[in-house]
């Protein structure tokens, strides 16, 4: 069903799954903010959306990996969250799932249109 | 990727977050307080986080069906420790349990200490509030695709 499998579907549901693996990676983040030793965590967005591009990465569906953010200032328990950085990513990543969510359901209307013959 | 188990990482801090307020509430309720059921002056009490693995059903479930879950990490608390600080003693000769010298033991807590690890309590609490209304939002905007 090439039509209603397109490939901005598959692109944009790929995308919708790196905003939610990012937002849970944020999330964790924030509830850490006072554990000592955490260290922030963070999913690599834009290796993942590369992924995603590649017609034939498509079927591996990797999940996205997280890891550790180098560079963050240290507080003297060892922990590293900044609630500047995560609040601001939250955001960010709200927006980016809203984004995708709009840009899949007019993916849909549009398919919906040909079945109608455009009614 | 499962949006409802975020809900259940900002839980796991939002009761911690309200455990450490309660521990420190506690701390200036008693901030003059001299007996107590193990005997002596009351001691400071400290709240200690651990990240924890989550261990929500679809949590595990997704751990065994992909192998690559049980990454996220809510929190818990590991414990209450008292602060091994020695008690403060106060010259009051006339208190009924002053010592032989007349010093009262009274417990090592300063407000200001105790308030400011309030506000941290309370802003961790309201940060994690609003990750908790993104998330809700996000479901709400996933179910809004079916519409």
């Amino acid at each position: 069903m090439a039509l209603i499998d397109t490939a901005q579907i598959s692109g944009l549901t790929r995308f919708l799954d790196a905003a939610s693996a990012r937002h849970r990676a944020i999330t964790t983040n924030i509830a850490n903010v006072d554990t000592p030793g955490y260290r922030t965590r963070d999913v690599d967005f834009r290796s993942v959306l590369q992924q995603a591009g590649i017609p034939g990465m498509m079927e591996t569906s990797a999940t996205p990996q997280t890891r550790e953010v180098e560079g963050l200032m240290e507080r003297p328990d060892g922990n590293n969250v900044s609630m500047e950085r995560e609040s601001l990513l939250l955001a960010q990543t709200q927006l980016q799932f809203h984004t995708g969510v709009q840009l899949l359901r007019s993916e849909f209307r549009r398919v919906m249109t040909a079945i109608t013959e455009g009614k | 990727m499962n949006l409802f188990g975020m809900l259940g990482v900002s839980r796991s801090a939002l009761t911690a977050e309200r455990m450490r307020a309660e521990v420190v509430t506690a701390n200036m309720a008693n901030a003059e307080t001299t007996r107590t059921e193990e005997g002596g002056p009351y001691r400071r009490k400290l709240v200690v986080f651990r990240s924890q693995e989550p261990t929500s059903f679809p949590h595990i479930m997704n751990a065994r069906l992909a192998s690559s879950g049980a990454e996220e990490a809510g929190v818990k608390v590991a414990g209450v420790v008292e602060d091994p600080a020695p008690p403060e003693m106060r010259f009051e000769p006339g208190h009924p349990d002053a010592d032989a010298k007349g010093f009262v033991a009274y417990p090592n807590i300063e407000p200001v200490k105790e308030m400011a690890d309030l506000m941290g309590a309370v802003r961790a609490y309201e940060l994690n509030s609003s990750a908790v209304q993104a998330t809700k939002q996000m479901i709400q905007q996933a179910i809004d695709i079916l519409r």
